[in-house]
């Protein structure tokens, strides 16, 4: 019991990080969309394998089995309770696949139906955002003849307590 | 021969559409200022630093040309961040209504707000001096998209009518889309009107037979026929053409079928 509530009060310091990060999307990276390391809140052993260079073409991620296998994992994985109910919006989930086909760097933006942002239950929030983490058969992008970093983002529709992989 | 032609029709008309003539302001306009400003900007790499720094300084300069906001706005659409990226948008959209209405109703498509995206069509489609539309990427009037949302909404008369309206302003057969029959069949298969259904495959075949989804959705029309012989012919023959590396995507489809369901409906008949 300790030990959920303890990863409970990560996640909710997780989340919270995650909103004051999009706050400062004013003071512009070198390309809209690039995500830095933060100590606060990213796997220190997650790695770029040339982090001069990581592509933003999300279409060049792959997932095996493509777009299906994602939603029927999602769907596999989304524990519904009927309180997420009173929440219908928008997840959009950005990340990273380094060229080891691994995911990080996970950052969530919440918006509700007319996609003004939103904060619906943290419970909600943190279950959807280990969902997606738990996602594991990305594809680095090949582009042009070679490897790279890429960066990706999904979009989860959520409608009177139901997913839909948008 | 028909593809590449439209191909490059399209091409050409999503290129007017991100491009704006500086020289209709006057000299030393803000306007014209921060005109020039935007197609400096756009030299350098979307989504750049310098090139949102740039949109900015024009912005400030003019803050009511409405091109600096969309095209500032796209990178941040285009990579997930969707709130900033509409709070921009919408600053252009109410400058200029007439040329970014269109744009913004596609992000709303985008994301599945089938309510939000008809309203913008419909509220486009109204203006006096409307003109032709594309998707961004070039290859579908938005008319066809106002009637795929009208369908999501499961309402597919109005659906139906509307691409019906669209295809019937066109001046020949060469403005066909490489999707616009089969997007007509679909709505018939689900509005159950299944030779119909049939007559708009066959035809999409004649402009275009490399969308493997025509081929299944055909077989669904025979299928709802009760012709299952026929409809296993078309499901086999969906399964080729996505065996394919070159079929033709059709991108922004609103219902796509996917090599699993073909595969599901040939179990289905096997074991009839």
């Amino acid at each position: 019991m300790k030990r959920n509530i303890f990863l409970f009060l990560i996640g909710v310091t997780f989340l919270c990080s995650c909103n004051q990060t999009e706050k400062k999307s004013q003071n512009y990276q070198n390309q809209i969309g690039d995500t830095p390391f933060d100590v606060n809140l990213d796997d220190a052993n997650f790695q770029l394998c040339d982090a001069s260079n990581t592509l933003h073409k999300r279409a060049y991620v792959k997932y095996d089995g493509g777009y299906k296998a994602i939603q029927k994992e999602l769907n596999e994985n989304y524990k519904f309770q009927t309180k997420y109910n009173s929440f219908n919006g928008y997840f959009i989930i950005r990340f990273v696949i380094n060229c080891k086909d691994e995911a990080g760097r996970f950052r969530m933006e919440v918006l509700d139906g007319t996609f003004n942002l939103a904060n619906p239950s943290k419970e909600l929030q943190i279950h959807i955002l280990d969902i997606f983490k738990d996602l594991k058969k990305w594809k680095h992008p090949f582009y042009e003849g070679k490897d790279y970093d890429g960066y990706k983002f999904i979009t989860l529709k959520i409608v009177n307590g139901q997913i839909q992989l948008v | 021969m028909k593809i590449i032609i439209n191909t490059v029709l399209f091409l050409f008309s999503a290129f007017l559409f991100s491009q704006e003539n500086c020289f209709i302001y006057s000299e030393k306009s803000p306007e014209r200022e921060a005109c020039e400003l935007c197609d400096e900007a756009i030299k350098h790499k979307q989504g750049s630093k310098e090139s949102q720094l740039i949109f900015d300084e024009a912005i400030r300069i003019a803050p009511n040309f409405a091109w600096s906001y969309y095209q500032k706005a796209v990178p941040f659409l285009k990579r997930g961040f969707l709130n900033d990226g509409l709070k921009i948008l919408n600053k252009a959209v109410a400058l200029k209504p007439l040329e970014y209405l269109g744009y913004r109703a596609y992000w709303y498509w985008q994301y599945q707000n089938y309510d939000l995206c008809i309203k913008d069509l419909e509220t486009y489609y109204a203006l006096p001096k409307a003109y032709l539309q594309f998707t961004p990427g070039g290859e579908k009037d938005m008319r066809l998209i106002l009637s795929l949302a009208y369908a999501k909404n499961n309402n597919y008369k109005k659906a139906i009518r509307t691409i019906e309206d669209c295809i019937a302003t066109y001046e020949s057969e060469d403005d066909i889309g490489l999707s616009d029959y089969h997007t007509l069949g679909l709505l018939y298969l689900h509005n159950k009107q299944y030779d119909k259904a049939i007559e708009m495959m066959e035809k999409q075949f004649t402009v275009n037979k490399d969308i493997p989804d025509s081929y299944y959705y055909l077989g669904l029309a025979y299928k709802g026929k009760s012709k299952f012989e026929d409809a296993k012919i078309q499901f086999n023959k969906a399964l080729l053409k996505f065996q394919e590396t070159n079929y033709y995507t059709n991108p922004n489809a609103g219902f796509r079928a996917y090599l699993i369901d073909v595969q599901t409906e040939i179990d289905n008949l096997n074991n009839l």
